[in-house]
């Protein structure tokens, strides 16, 4: 009997927005989130970082208080502000001591209900965006995860940095952030979820008090649930970047929604193939005993629509069609003959056993409720959770590698030196080369 | 076991209860008992770091702790992470200036296990050729991810060369490339002998664990292990700097920026607690000083003041580092004379009192939040006892934050932010052309 896990609070609040919160002993913590239930996938064409750059510009003043009021205020009690958008959904985050959980909630409440879109401070976002984005240029990882994307879907919603592009920096207006507020910020698509040294007694009518007039906010957009009709073709695809030493690599294809049937099945497939660190296959091909490289892993981005299956690595330059080959061979073999009882029974004891570890801090705990929320896992999900992992079979496993891992299908991108590694990767089959954009 | 659940704030208590063991062999334990979820962390820290290390040798500590999950006589290569993750462990290990530290957080029920395993590695950790090569080249691969090919790795390593003449916080704990590439079979067994052993090591279990029954545990897997005597501590003084020293670092980068460092103390210095405040008062979150003035309005990528806070600061006296990235286009020359500019504002009018209650909370919030975690907990306490020998630092932290005066702020300032004190290293963007003709980076 797991009894460690907080039982979860949830009520509805009379202008329609949802709260969902869980009481927290150990820390006089508390977190406060308030999250739409859509994000960077509303972009509009050729405007990428539209809901990104909402979410922050709320964090720049309100009608009350400007950027500097405000973040004096918040940060004289210690807390700490931040707000984002990524696929799926917008996050505004706003953490502190429980002392001051009164103050926090109704900050809250006054940056997500009345901002101030001060026009000064468009311009100035502008320019610190175009800034990390010029710098973001000089992190290869960075820019492969980034370019990967484009690459493989296009201009399909899931193509763009939510954070926005260069391209975009040019083009987004004020009123583009406006827009997306008006739009989505409304209590029909958004939870506020609490979790802290808070009683749900004192939460509940704080939150009504602050968020319970609400009625904000327009028609939401739909949600965004198909996979884009048409994706990059698979192959080789080669970014020249004479100046680096190594090679960043990423090889995919796409994905499912994080709704799907085999989802603990090819979790656990997953771990086994590149997700478990050491565990991995690719860990201990590619690392452990060729040691070429630091890190591999693999990962289903799991979203409301069908995300990238990814593999993520690096190597010197040199090795770039050795490694390629190999992640190709790994994969192959875990699609073709499944995973072995020894290490289905590992990934399934690592998986439950970890499980509480996730349940340490607040915020650990925030992070299980926005996902349950945001997904419709159900009230009852962290208590089914050990359950799920367990009745994965050798053969649902099996099956979810078979069907689901599509190595013939892989679109790869290589961005590295290319008179080091261009002609190994011929022999492997045509190379497409690209650009940066 | 139902545990009472209280919600008031006011009446927590932030002290770690902590039980301290000490073994005849020299080993030290404490155990941090807390029941609330059934996990906790096992840490095994040891005292040896890139402090430790002789020219040459460069990157020993670092690929030495890499060394430790390449198996034992009877574990194969990486098997010790297997079998703990088997368990939903994680499993890791990290290498600083001061000391290599091996955990694993994991249910409580596998303490046991995670203490044999760790044992095990201590005694009979296997040493060749067939782990020790693949090995050397994985770190390789990691010092050209984090220094070669990252934006700054290099800039700061720079840094610290040019910063620190004679003190062995001079090299990067990574190591130098061509240490890595000559370093033997032989140098890591050395390494082994001198360094891995009971009278150099502490162990901390933090979260669900009884400190008795602890205590046994340790005694049956460590207690018959002997201790060869401590290795001789390195006890290297740098000299006082006397001038500024600029150093120019071309490579190619889409900005410009510069990193200047100043010699400051160590974590067993008072000054330690002012000088992390004056570090939040200039660049701790929106309301700070620089932030305002400098990355708000777009002159700047990044204005930040950084010196690691206790127990995570240095050992021996520590640089701290003013890192300027300028934003695309913006000259150089002028943000540094602006950042100076700002900098003597500090010096000549001092910090404000509403700054200097800003800063305290905020330690106190990051304080009360690190103590949410098994993990840092027992960081908290290995730490402060491996490098200062008193391990109720911990419990004294919020306090030594609260004792500090505005005039205490001021003095440090003013005593350590001194042009003579300070090393620039300025990074100058070149093409890609001119990078390849001003030789290899490695």
């Amino acid at each position: 009997m797991i009894n460690y896990i907080p039982e979860i609070y949830q009520s509805s609040l009379p202008g329609g927005l949802n709260l969902i919160g869980m009481e927290y002993d150990r820390v006089p913590w508390v977190s406060l989130t308030f999250m739409v239930k859509r994000g960077a996938e509303t972009d509009p064409p050729g405007k990428a970082g539209a809901a990104d750059w909402a979410a922050e510009f709320l964090t720049l003043g309100t009608a009350r208080r400007n950027q500097l009021e405000l973040a004096t205020d918040i940060e004289s009690r210690g807390a700490a502000l931040k707000a984002r958008g990524g696929f799926d959904a917008v996050m505004v985050s706003l953490e502190g001591l429980a002392e001051d959980f009164p103050q926090l909630m109704a900050t809250m409440a006054e940056i997500v209900q009345t901002p101030g879109f001060p026009e000064e401070e468009f311009p100035l976002l502008k320019e610190r965006r175009r800034a990390e984005l010029t710098h973001l240029l000089d992190e290869p990882r960075e820019m492969a995860n980034i370019r990967f994307l484009k690459l493989f879907f296009g201009d399909a919603p899931y193509g763009h940095p939510a954070q926005g592009t260069l391209e975009s920096v040019a083009v987004l207006e004020l009123k583009d952030l406006q827009d997306f507020y008006r739009r989505e910020f409304s209590p029909r698509a958004a939870s506020l979820v609490v979790v802290g040294m808070v009683e749900a007694a004192q939460v509940e009518p704080e939150a009504a008090r602050n968020f319970g007039a609400w009625t904000g906010g327009g028609s939401p957009s739909p949600t965004y649930l198909a996979a884009p009709e048409k994706l990059c073709a698979p192959g080789i695809y080669l970014w020249d970047r004479p100046e680096l030493t190594q090679s960043e690599i990423r090889m995919g294809h796409l994905g499912l929604p994080r709704s799907h049937p085999d989802f603990f099945a090819l979790k656990l497939v997953n771990y086994i193939l590149g997700g478990g660190g050491f565990s991995s296959r690719l860990m201990t091909r590619i690392r452990s005993d060729l040691g070429l490289t630091y890190g591999i892993r693999s990962q289903f981005h799991f979203r409301r629509a069908p995300g990238p299956f990814v593999v993520s690595t690096f190597t010197p330059a040199a090795k770039t069609a050795q490694v390629v080959k190999e992640i190709t061979r790994v994969m192959t073999e875990v699609e073709r003959d499944g995973v072995t009882p020894q290490e289905l029974a590992e990934a399934q004891s690592y998986h439950v056993g970890h499980f509480p570890l996730g349940l340490e801090t607040p915020q650990g705990l925030a992070r299980q409720l926005l996902s349950v929320d945001l997904y419709d896992l159900g009230r009852d999900y962290l208590k089914k959770y050990c359950d799920e992992i367990r009745t994965v079979t050798l053969e649902t496993a099996a099956q979810a590698a078979q069907i689901h891992l599509r190595p013939e299908s892989l679109v790869t991108l290589v961005m590295g030196p290319a008179s080091q590694c261009a002609a190994a990767l011929q022999e492997l089959g045509p190379v497409t080369f690209i650009q940066e954009s | 076991m139902t545990l009472t659940r209280q919600f008031n704030p006011a009446a927590w208590q932030p002290e770690i209860e902590m039980v301290r063991f000490d073994l005849a062999n020299g080993l030290t334990l404490f155990v941090l008992p807390d029941k609330r979820l059934p996990i906790l962390s096992l840490q095994i820290h040891y005292k040896v770091g890139s402090r430790h290390e002789l020219s040459g040798v460069t990157g020993i500590s670092h690929l030495f702790e890499h060394m430790m999950f390449r198996g034992t006589e009877t574990l194969g290569p990486e098997e010790f992470s297997r079998i703990l993750q088997a368990k939903g462990g994680e499993i890791n290990a990290f290498t600083t200036k001061d000391h290599t530290s091996y955990f694993e957080n994991l249910p409580s029920e596998h303490l046991e296990l995670g203490l044999q395993l760790e044992a095990d590695r201590l005694k009979n950790l296997k040493l060749d050729d067939e782990t020790f090569q693949p090995e050397r080249q994985v770190v390789i691969s990691e010092r050209k991810l984090r220094s070669v090919d990252s934006p700054f790795g290099l800039v700061l390593e720079e840094l610290f060369s040019a910063a620190y003449t004679q003190h062995p916080y001079q090299w990067p704990v990574i190591g130098w490339n061509q240490d890595l590439q000559r370093m033997t079979l032989e140098d890591c067994r050395k390494y082994y002998s001198e360094h891995y052993h009971p009278g150099n090591m502490t162990i901390v279990i933090s979260g669900d664990a009884e400190p008795q029954a602890v205590r046994d545990l340790v005694e049956k897997y460590f207690g018959d292990i002997p201790p060869p005597g401590l290795p001789p501590a390195p006890r290297v003084v740098e000299p006082p700097q006397r001038g500024e020293r600029r150093v120019i670092f071309k490579k190619v980068s889409q900005v410009e920026a510069f990193f200047a460092g100043f010699h400051t103390v160590g974590l067993d210095h008072p000054d330690i607690y002012p000088l992390n405040l004056l570090t939040l008062i200039m660049s701790g979150g929106k309301s700070s000083r620089f932030y305002q003035e400098f990355v708000r309005p777009g002159k700047a990528v990044e204005v930040s003041l950084e010196l690691a806070s206790p127990p995570w600061a240095a050992q021996d006296p520590d640089i701290l580092i003013l890192v300027a990235i300028a934003a695309p286009g913006q000259p150089l020359t002028e943000l540094e004379e602006s950042i100076w500019n700002e900098v003597n504002r500090v010096l000549s009018d001092g910090v404000t009192p509403e700054e200097l209650a800003r800063a305290k909370k905020l330690m106190r919030a990051q304080g009360a939040r690190s103590l949410a975690h098994n993990f840092f907990r027992g960081l908290l306490v290995g730490l402060f006892h491996m490098k200062t020998g008193d391990a109720g630092q911990v419990n004294r932290l919020l306090a030594s934050y609260e004792q500090v005066t505005a005039e205490d702020i001021n003095r440090v300032a003013r005593q350590y932010l001194r042009e003579d004190n300070r090393t620039v290293v300025i990074l100058k963007p070149v093409s890609p052309e001119e990078s390849q003709r001003l030789g290899e980076l490695a």
